[in-house]
């Protein structure tokens, strides 16, 4: 879902640097010379084109589609191949629309001239004036289906286990869980740091500890330190300036020192 | 390229991307049809005609007054697909005729023929004809085949392929100054007969040649007393032509193909025992089953409103014979199958049915078993056309279906049961057919929803009754769409105006909730009372104010009567009051309060605005007035705040931590004017904001270049306005906001900033009507809901057309969650509310809050009506559809027991280290 968004939003944003590149690249404005068809009865003329939806057969959705020009000011409806003319419609600046309820297309102006010459350019609505060409007689062709729904969120185990607060639970989890294990405890001074710093951690001994209990759970019975017990180990801290730590208690500290007041940290220094 | 020109891209980028994080409103897929419904209809039916291409085919093919061609399944009545062309005269459709599986439609009074593919339901092609007002049209066939179509205007006369539409030959009519041409007549020749009248002098006929549109003949007969060849000849037999005169009661008939000059030969219809009913207009029906072939040579004559007789014209020509008289019989009409044609008969049966019969035509006698009976709607109105289609069974009998069109355009498709005529499944096919024909209203005039609040109290969402009228009232459930109640409402005129007034819900029981229907008839300002209980739909016996004079104002006090019914006020043209109920209990608080009721009248044809306040006699006073010339703006709209309507904070935090207070006046008039000058560059829609009570324009702002249709939604304290600009052809909204800080009122408006917007696929195409969404306590965020021309209905959240957002994003800004200000506005499919569900041409949307604060019912109506709920600020305090009961009842069960197992585990744990 999220990578979706992600998506539509690099898409949009293509697009739009598209839609500026074209800008750049065409200029050139005023009618061009293309021979729209003047028709028996006056100044009016005919909007021809033809609109596709790839891979749907035209039955199976022209029935319910119809071109509008200028909003409903003149209506024209498809003919079986997709094809249309929207009939009488004096010179001016129209845009010309595909309505679908099931498939999208892109509304395209059309300017008529008062000697009939016809135009397709893009439809901008800020810039008037701005000419993009679009080929005439018409040819849209549909960008797909509408997207009228939101989708449902669905419980899937890779959006679980993404989810940054699962994240935060399970990493220091494992953490827990493995690094007694990667550590050697059978080195007895950092059995002894590993003590200290679990203590001073805990800085309610009347509260049990989840994590006390999980390592003493996990790391096996034959832990002596079970001898020591909560309030009296808190005047214990004293700063050891014994061997350079190990990088992993380095990051085993900071990891679970984040979000206790700092000046407890300074103490172990 | 201007740097502002990439500015404004990369800021309407910016809004799509914000867009996509902001609350939307989309409907979830699995939602579909939960909570709306959608009621699609055609209007009233002109022409119609069965698909007989081929034996079982279930298709009906409709055009009606509302310039839709459509096709239904008759055994359903479903709709298969509709076209809508533009609403008017221009796509009015002229004729509809069906060949093989081709349908011709001659549109706009001759502007256009079309030809359908039916079984697609796309267009074949579309051809344009020359300038002129259509008359008839006829196909034309050459030795058993159609190929062409004859157009008859009434100037020209063309022909066109079928296969293509293009025209073969066009021909001028001669003197058509003087002479009238109404018809044309094909009987299978290498002739068109064309037939003209000068009224009371003569009849024109003309034949063409059907290669080159050359005039074989020309000639004209003697008929004094004929004024229309439409209305009163029908072609019968050989090329005879039928007349009716009522003056000398008397049929006259004439050979079309007569090579010789003849006269028309006079049958009195005394000679033949017949009499006509005074004052009635005889008619004559005739059937021609093929092109190809002439036309049967019998025909009915009506002579009474229920008096029908079927004639028959000998084979001389001249001697016509009655073969049946059939009185009473309410309509008739031919089918012809294979070489049989059949007339179908409604007779009345007793009060509350009535019976159709089928007799053979060249007999005169009645078939057996071929009764079907049509029950008889009281409400509903009388039957006004039949359609029959007829077809042969398995053993040479002929069968048919029927299609009835009663007089509230309703139609009714019924068909006559297999050959075994068991009565009991015969009963039942009939009432379903009926049980879902029965839905297929037609809304004749201005319709307009009214939803009383909580109806219903058990259905939850506050689901109730909505009322929607043509001349009918109807009562309508908003759950589901079915129709609960209706009323046929006598006397109305077809141009009056309604208002629909809630004067008492449902809240006090045992008094019933109450509804007022106010009918005023446009031209005399007359205006009728009808008082009925939304609910059950029965009328009221309240006794009604007597109102002998023209009513120009209506208003709804809060005031209460000791039935808990508010008191209704009507103002007459000579400022008179009326207060509807008038007990003397309403009378005397009126009294107390009439210093402090004020009232406004708008004149537009004046340009003229003008606030009264009440006196304690019930006359009024003038207190202000407000005019706007008329040389160069017209008043378009005046629209207040609604009387309900709760503010639920008064104020706003700024960014800057101090509080920018809503200018909430709740007598605050919002006016909306155009201007005369149509120049697309002078063009302009005016707003005024008006004091109801001191007349005090608190606000004016002026959209440039703009024009209407203007849509506008007043709520709170701030006024949306969307009109069309003349030169993006694209529809811009302005929004202005009031309020005050402190204590010196400022006015903070960005009227010039027109917020373009984008549609699914182009600009946000007009607005066809606009409404807000309410909720009890105003709680929830606001969102607009509009009607765009392609049927759907946008939901634009509030925010995205706050005045005060800001061109350049900010701290302050940010803080306060205003979305930067782009000049183009997205709109996302996503944001229709309708989804595929198109509602076209949609007049009005109407909403009104629910039991749940954050829902909203919305009704839009116009062609179709479609009822949903919108959520603004999405559904917090019901849990959502998708709550899964399940996984979180195992979750919890799974913890439970994961406690019960770690508690024995820690138990264990600590007893071994006492051991220990």
């Amino acid at each position: 879902m999220w990578l979706q968004v992600r998506l539509s939003e690099v898409c949009l944003f293509l697009q739009a640097m598209f839609t500026l590149a074209c800008c750049f690249s065409d200029m050139e404005s005023g009618p061009i010379a293309t021979s729209g068809s003047v028709q028996p009865n006056g100044d009016r003329f005919k909007i021809e084109g033809r609109a596709i939806v790839p891979g749907v057969k035209t039955q199976d959705w022209i029935s319910s589609a119809r071109v509008t020009v200028e909003g409903e000011e003149y209506i024209g409806f498809l003919r079986t191949d997709g094809s249309f003319v929207v009939n009488d419609v004096p010179s001016g600046s129209y845009v010309v629309e595909v309505i679908s309820p099931g498939y999208k297309f892109e509304a395209v102006r059309v300017d008529i001239t008062s000697k009939g010459k016809m135009r397709a350019r893009l439809v901008n609505f800020i810039k008037t004036s701005e000419v993009i060409r679009q080929p005439y007689p018409l040819q849209l062709r549909s960008s797909g289906p509408h997207t009228y729904f939101m989708k449902r969120e669905t419980w899937g185990w890779t959006d679980f286990l993404m989810n940054p607060m699962v994240m935060m639970m399970v990493l220091p989890l494992l953490i827990i869980v493995l690094l007694p294990k990667v550590v050697n405890t059978n080195d007895p001074e950092m059995r002894k740091e590993m003590e200290q710093s679990m203590n001073m951690l805990n800085p309610n001994p009347e509260l049990p500890d989840v994590s006390e209990f999980m390592t003493k759970l996990f790391s096996g019975s034959k832990s002596s330190s079970s001898k020591a017990v909560g309030g009296s180990k808190y005047q214990n801290i004293t700063c050891t300036q014994g061997p350079p730590r190990s990088f992993f208690i380095r990051l085993y500290n900071s990891f679970l020192s984040r979000g206790f007041p700092s000046s407890e940290i300074q103490v172990c220094k | 390229i201007e740097p502002s020109a990439i500015m404004y891209k990369s800021t309407s980028l910016f809004v799509i991307f914000l867009s996509l994080f902001v609350v939307s409103e989309a409907v979830f897929e699995d939602q579909v049809g939960k909570f709306d419904w959608r009621q699609q209809y055609v209007g009233k039916t002109l022409f119609a005609h069965f698909d007989s291409h081929s034996q079982t085919s279930k298709k009906l093919f409709l055009a009606t007054d509302k310039n839709i061609f459509a096709s239904f399944n008759s055994r359903t009545g479903d709709l298969f697909w509709r076209h809508v062309d533009k609403a008017g005269p221009e796509g009015a459709i002229d004729i509809l005729l069906l060949h093989g599986q081709d349908a011709l439609m001659v549109v706009g009074d001759g502007r256009l023929l079309r030809s359908w593919d039916t079984n697609m339901g796309g267009l074949n092609w579309e051809a344009v004809l020359d300038t002129g007002s259509f008359q008839a049209a006829c196909f034309v066939a050459i030795q058993d085949t159609v190929k062409h179509l004859a157009v008859l205007k009434n100037a020209a006369i063309s022909l066109h392929y079928l296969t293509n539409g293009h025209q073969k030959w066009v021909e001028n009519l001669p003197d058509r100054d003087t002479v009238q041409y109404q018809a044309v007549y094909s009987g299978g020749e290498e002739e068109i007969y064309v037939l003209g009248v000068v009224p009371n002098s003569h009849l024109t006929i003309i034949a063409y040649s059907l290669e080159d549109g050359e005039i074989i003949k020309q000639r004209s007969v003697e008929a004094p007393w004929l004024s229309s060849v439409e209305s009163s000849c029908v072609v019968v037999g050989q090329g005879m032509l039928m007349c009716v005169d009522p003056g000398t009661l008397a049929l006259y008939t004439l050979p079309i193909q007569a090579e010789e000059t003849p006269q028309f030969s006079q049958t009195l219809l005394q000679s033949l025992d017949l009499e006509v009913s005074p004052g009635f207009q005889p008619v004559l029906v005739s059937s021609q089953p093929h092109p190809a072939r002439s036309p049967i040579s019998e025909f009915f004559l009506q002579l009474g409103p229920h008096h029908h007789v079927l004639l028959q014209l000998n084979g001389d020509g001249y001697t016509i014979a009655p073969l049946r008289d059939f009185q009473p019989a309410f309509l008739v009409s031919f089918a012809t199958t294979g070489e049989k044609t059949v007339a179908a008969v409604m007779t009345p049966k007793n009060e509350t049915a009535c019976a159709i019969n089928l007799f053979s035509a060249d007999s005169g006698r009645r078939l057996l078993d071929t009764t079907v009976i049509f029950p008889l709607d009281l409400n509903g109105g009388k039957p006004h056309k039949l359609y029959v289609h007829a077809f042969l069974k398995k053993d040479d009998s002929v069968g048919y279906r029927v299609l009835v069109q009663t007089q509230d355009h309703a139609l009714t498709f019924i068909q006559q049961p297999g050959t075994h005529t068991d009565t009991g499944t015969y009963t039942q096919t009939l009432e379903q057919l009926f049980g879902h024909n029965d839905h297929r209203y037609v809304w004749r005039k201005k319709g307009e929803a009214c939803k009383p609040k909580n109806t219903i109290p058990t259905v939850k969402h506050g689901g109730g009754s909505i009322m929607l009228w043509g001349c009918f009232l109807f009562g309508i459930d908003s759950k589901s769409g079915s129709i609960l109640w209706k009323h046929y409402l006598e006397n109305v005129q077809p141009n009056a105006v309604f208002k629909l007034i809630v004067q008492r819900t449902t809240a006090h029981f045992p008094h019933p909730p109450q509804c007022t229907l106010l009918i005023k008839d446009k031209d005399t300002g007359l205006a009728s009372l009808h008082v009925f209980n939304p609910i059950f739909g029965r009328k009221s016996h309240i006794a009604l104010p007597v109102l002998p004079r023209p009513i120009l104002q209506s208003l709804l006090l809060p005031v209460i009567d000791q039935d808990y019914a508010k008191v209704l006020l009507l103002v007459d043209d000579q400022y008179k009051v009326t207060a509807f109920p008038s007990t003397k209990n309403v009378l005397q608080q009126l009294q107390e309060m009439a210093s402090s009721i004020f009232f406004y009248l708008v004149r537009s044809d004046q340009g003229n605005l003008s606030g009264f306040r009440l006196r304690k006699d019930l006359s009024t006073e003038r207190i202000w007035e407000v005019v706007l010339p008329t040389d160069v703006q017209k008043i378009v709209a005046v629209n207040g705040k609604r009387p309900n309507e709760h503010v639920h904070s008064q104020g706003r935090v700024m960014g800057d931590r101090s509080v920018l207070y809503k200018y909430l006046n709740p007598n605050l008039l919002a006016v909306v004017t155009e201007s005369t000058d149509t120049h697309p560059e002078r063009a302009f829609v005016g707003m005024f904001l008006v004091d109801g009570v001191t007349g005090r324009i608190i606000h004016e702002a002026v959209q440039r270049k703009a024009r209407g249709p203007v849509h506008f939604v007043h709520s709170e304290n701030w006024v949306v306005v969307s009109s069309s600009c003349c030169s993006c052809s694209s529809c811009s909204s302005c929004s202005c906001c009031s309020s005050s800080n402190s204590s010196c009122c400022s006015c903070c408006s960005r009227s010039n900033s027109s917020c373009c917007s984008r549609s699914n696929s182009s600009c946000c195409s007009r607005s066809n009507s606009s409404c807000c969404s309410r909720s009890n306590s105003s709680c929830c965020s606001r969102s607009n809901s509009m009607g765009l021309p392609s049927g759907a209905i946008l939901s634009l959240p509030k925010m995205f057309l706050d005045p005060r957002r800001p061109e350049v994003v900010t701290e302050h800004s940010r803080e306060e969650n205003l979305i930067p200000y782009a000049p183009e506005m997205p709109i996302r499919t996503e944001w229709f509310i309708n989804y595929n569900q198109t509602v076209l041409r949609v007049k009005g949307i109407y909403t009104a809050p629910s039991g749940l604060e954050s829902t909203c019912l919305v009704v839009a109506y116009g062609l179709d009506i479609y009822q949903t709920r919108v959520y603004p600020s999405k559904q917090f305090d019901v849990l959502k559809d998708d709550y899964d009961y399940v996984l979180i009842s195992s979750v919890l069960f799974a913890l439970f027991f994961a406690t019960m197992i770690s508690k024995r585990l820690a138990q264990v744990k600590l007893l071994n280290r006492a051991w220990r």
